[in-house]
């Protein structure tokens, strides 16, 4: 037994020290070989799809922490001077934000990214540069709602949507964003009462993902749901064919098309404030932008590109043009705690 | 009066602290620099408790630490009672009855904890969601589908439970299997019935042992982030992380955290003292193991089937659901890649499950031999790391670390050496932080068998000049060989789904299978989060099985 057991150790330590190994040999190699260490939030398959080019064609390798925005920020701020990273990428503007308000990015100069990102999907200060955009849309029972019936998100707390509201919890940031958004243009007042309205027009207590409240209204248990747009292209080319029949059978609306546009949230990519590798990182959030990666975040992410030469994919294009709700990004980052209280206050689980 | 009874209070204080002078050993030195050791990233959140919440701590107490502490109490009591009822249970009948398939259960009554909870929560919702499997198949059987709302509050503490009652499975498994034949032998020839002899008898002798497993999955369930905010359910781990990611405040998040740090403290204390009021040592451990008792046919058929329930719910219907995602996903998920990453994770988790075993040994029996008595609870201040969210504990463990690798870059650049970070970021980070994280999984089932060891035996060993150390090899060891082996498969299968921490603080080469899952799962791609969840389960099969046998091998 004791055999067994020296095995067993010896065989786990043997593991473990080739890890180190490599570690120090890794070290060495860093003195040579150009690396970007990329602290990021997008744990999409896609994503290292496009990192793998990146490789081939620049020969720097790109080495990935993948955690929740708020841990890696929190990670890079306890790092501080020493941190390796980079670059930070995140799922909404409103972290970027914080991040920089807390001196953990800088602004860097790049003429391709200052003319090829919209201005209004960039900080001002070029400390951040938006990828990719989503819509937060909302999605309805083809057989129970006609598309007349829906016209603004200010327009879901009316008394005809009684019980019929699907939407995920608030604690998810895309809600925070949407949120933020409707802050900055209708004022606190009124948002108060937006979300009061809407947790009285919810079928069901907050639960799930985006994906989970498409299904509940295909189900039956409310008529809308406001999700994000490329979920619903996800669930379109989902390998489940019962994913995919419930995505046909919803409706997407753009709402707010009369007025300011449809509410969006992007991810987004800064330089960190101590990045080693300065140089390296503008090159890779430039690639990030290039053609070639962008047409990998609409075809396999079913994302909005932010570059304007390239096409959307055709399940997302089929959904038509629309209108965006052009508010500078950084107004989402600035109310989004405000967002959070108001959500609590109103009882939004 | 007054007078005299403050001079008597002086002279006592003075008199414990001649006592403790002469008492202490450097055996209680060691202790304390071990309990300093990993309790450190504890301490420091500990500390936030006095520098206090942030400004929005008004708000968080009036809208929402009502509705979370009420949810999390909810859990707590419905997840101890399923958890007792499926562990104590299934406990007993593989240790006292032999019936078909016996040996194969009682290893598959481990593997729930082998699937992480959030995934075990995304299963059933699979199963009884709108196309789930159930519908799918009633479908398929021209029936008609009812749906069953699973993802509320009680859905979620069954999920909990069935996922984490192992750890209660383990312990009193442990201690029914060795400790209990001369008790059952004696109460046999006292006449006493069977079911008699087990509420009367065995069910108080194992508490410490039950309770030991009963404070791990409460620990988890008071923790758990993953499945709860699936479910929708708001509990007290919900608010530390609304404060942290919502409401931009770590430090209240830190604080929510040092406050659940002391109630619990506070729970295992009150457990530590109500079991020392009853203070029963079993004469000895017994050196032969448990007769078990070949029943009637009927019998075997109902106990067959109580044991094969929690590993029906466990294991075999979350595990076929997830081989039904991986049919759908294999060919867009599936490469070569998986095999090495299940390598990297197998040596990883046998390493710091290891390591951590071996801190825990060294705090139980240093506290042992330290002939203070308050050195045993100051011991136990280093499980709590279980109790704390593993993305708080990152920042526990960063604190110290990191001051550590700043200072060693300051000291490196006077010999003109640019180091960077040297700790962290690197292996050693990380098995620290499994070591502070699951020391309790590790200390509590060794904790509980060497309580039931008679001291007079190691005592008499040691009056015979026998060293600390060699008695404890040739004599303890043996004694508390369950218990160990029992730790080691536990932390292991810990190590394998952890994520937080892992995600955190891992090396940039490293990856693991949980943080695999959870890059798809994270993004509601939870069907494709099916193949490296199996992983984690095969992987974790193998030291299961091997341990199993050593366990119940003579």
């Amino acid at each position: 037994m004791k055999k067994i057991l020296i095995g067993v150790f010896a065989l786990g330590l043997l593991s473990a020290c080739g890890g180190a190994n490599d570690e120090n040999t890794q070290k060495q190699d860093t003195q040579k070989e150009q690396v970007v260490n990329v602290y990021t939030h997008r744990h999409y398959e896609p994503d290292q799809q496009i990192f793998k080019m990146f490789e081939e064609q620049t020969g720097i390798k790109v080495k990935v922490i993948n955690a929740s925005a708020d841990e890696l920020i929190q990670k890079m701020k306890m790092e501080g001077k020493q941190s390796p990273a980079d670059v930070l990428i995140t799922v909404d503007a409103g972290r970027l934000g914080r991040a920089k308000e807390q001196g953990l990015l800088q602004s860097i100069e790049s003429e391709i990214l200052e003319k090829t990102i919209p201005a209004y999907l960039q900080d001002g200060d070029n400390q951040w540069f938006s990828l990719t955009k989503r819509a937060r849309i909302i999605a309805y029972a083809l057989d129970r709602v006609k598309p007349e019936e829906l016209s603004t998100y200010e327009d879901l707390v009316s008394e005809k949507w009684k019980g019929k509201i699907l939407i995920r919890s608030s604690s998810n940031i895309y809600n925070q964003s949407l949120m933020a958004s409707i802050i900055a243009n209708d004022g606190e007042e009124a948002s108060m009462d937006w979300a009061k309205g809407i947790v009285a027009n919810m079928a069901r207590t907050p639960k799930g993902s985006d994906r989970d409240q498409v299904k509940a209204v295909v189900a039956g248990e409310g008529d809308i749901a406001i999700v994000n747009s490329y979920y619903i292209g996800k669930m379109l080319n989902s390998p489940d064919a019962e994913e995919v029949e419930a995505a046909k059978k919803i409706g997407l609306f753009f709402p707010n098309q009369e007025g300011r546009g449809t509410h969006i949230n992007v991810s987004g990519a800064g330089v960190a404030k101590y990045a080693p590798n300065k140089e390296n990182a503008i090159r890779f959030i430039e690639f990030l932008i290039s053609e070639e990666a962008q047409k990998i975040f609409t075809n396999a992410n079913y994302e909005y590109p932010v570059l304007e030469s390239v096409e959307p994919v055709q399940d997302i294009k089929a959904w038509g043009d629309f209108k965006e709700d052009d508010l500078e990004l950084t107004k989402l980052g600035e109310n989004n705690k405000k967002a959070v209280l108001i959500f609590d206050e109103a009882g939004w689980k | 009066m007054k007078q005299a009874g403050s001079n008597n209070k002086t002279f006592s204080l003075k008199s414990r602290l001649k006592r403790l002078k002469r008492d202490s050993n450097r055996w209680s030195v060691f202790t304390l620099a071990i309990v300093l050791f990993l309790a450190l990233p504890i301490i420091f959140i500990g500390v936030e408790l006095f520098s206090g919440p942030g400004e929005t701590w008004s708000h968080i107490v009036k809208y929402l630490l009502p509705d979370y502490i009420w949810n999390s109490l909810y859990l707590v009591f419905f997840c101890s009672i399923i958890v007792l009822l499926l562990g104590v249970s299934s406990a007993w009948f593989v240790s006292r009855f032999d019936f078909p398939f016996r040996k194969q259960m009682e290893w598959l009554l481990i593997l729930p904890l082998a699937i992480p909870s959030y995934i075990v929560g995304y299963a059933y919702a699979g199963m009884f969601d709108y196309g789930g499997s159930l519908e799918l198949m009633l479908r398929a059987m021209n029936m008609d589908f009812v749906r069953i709302d699973i993802m509320n509050r009680a859905g979620l503490a069954f999920v909990l439970s069935i996922s984490l009652f192992p750890y209660v499975y383990v312990s009193a498994r442990a201690f029914f299997l060795n400790q209990a034949n001369n008790l059952l032998e004696a109460s046999k020839m006292l006449g006493v019935g069977e079911r008699k002899t087990f509420f009367k008898l065995m069910l108080p002798l194992a508490r410490p042992a039950i309770v030991a497993g009963l404070v791990l999955v409460l620990m988890e369930v008071l923790n758990d982030y993953g499945a709860a905010k699936y479910y929708g359910v708001n509990t007290f781990t919900t608010g530390i992380f609304r404060s942290w990611f919502s409401l931009e405040e770590p430090e209240t998040a830190v604080y929510l955290s040092a406050l659940l740090v002391v109630i619990i403290f506070a729970l295992i204390l009150f457990e530590k003292w109500q079991v020392r009021k009853i203070k029963f040592t079993t004469s000895k451990a017994s050196s032969t193991q448990i007769q078990r008792r070949n029943p009637k046919k009927s019998l075997k058929a109902l106990i067959f089937s109580i044991v094969f329930l929690p590993i029906l719910l466990g294991f075999i219907l979350p595990v076929g659901q997830l081989i039904y995602w991986a049919t759908l996903t294999a060919s867009t998920v599936f490469d070569m890649n998986f095999i090495l990453i299940s390598l990297q994770s197998f040596g990883i988790a046998i390493t710091s499950a290891l390591i951590t075993v071996f801190f825990a040994l060294l705090l139980i029996y240093f506290s042992k031999w330290s002939s203070l008595r308050f050195i045993k609870n100051i011991a136990r201040i280093g499980v709590l790391g279980y109790a704390i969210p593993g993305a708080v504990i990152a920042i526990g463990i960063m604190i110290p670390t990191l001051a550590l690798d700043k200072w060693l870059i300051e000291v490196l650049a006077n010999f003109g050496i640019d180091s960077g970070l040297i700790i962290n970021g690197t292996l050693i980070a990380l098995f620290y932080a499994y070591a502070v994280r699951f020391l309790a999984v590790a200390y509590n089932p060794i904790d509980s068998t060497t309580l039931k060891i008679d001291d007079s035996i190691p005592d008499s060993s040691k009056v015979l000049g026998v060293g600390n150390f060699k008695t404890f090899f040739k004599i303890e060891f043996p004694l508390i060989k369950t218990g160990v082996f029992s730790a080691v498969i536990l932390v292991f299968i810990d190590v394998m789904k952890e994520l937080p921490l892992t995600l955190i603080l891992k090396p940039y080469h490293i990856e693991t299978l949980a943080v695999k899952a959870y890059e798809y799962a994270s993004d509601e791609m939870v069907m494709e989060a099916s193949i490296p969840s199996l992983f984690i389960i095969f992987t974790a099969m193998i030291p299961v099985i091997f341990l199993n046998k050593l366990l119940i091998k003579k």
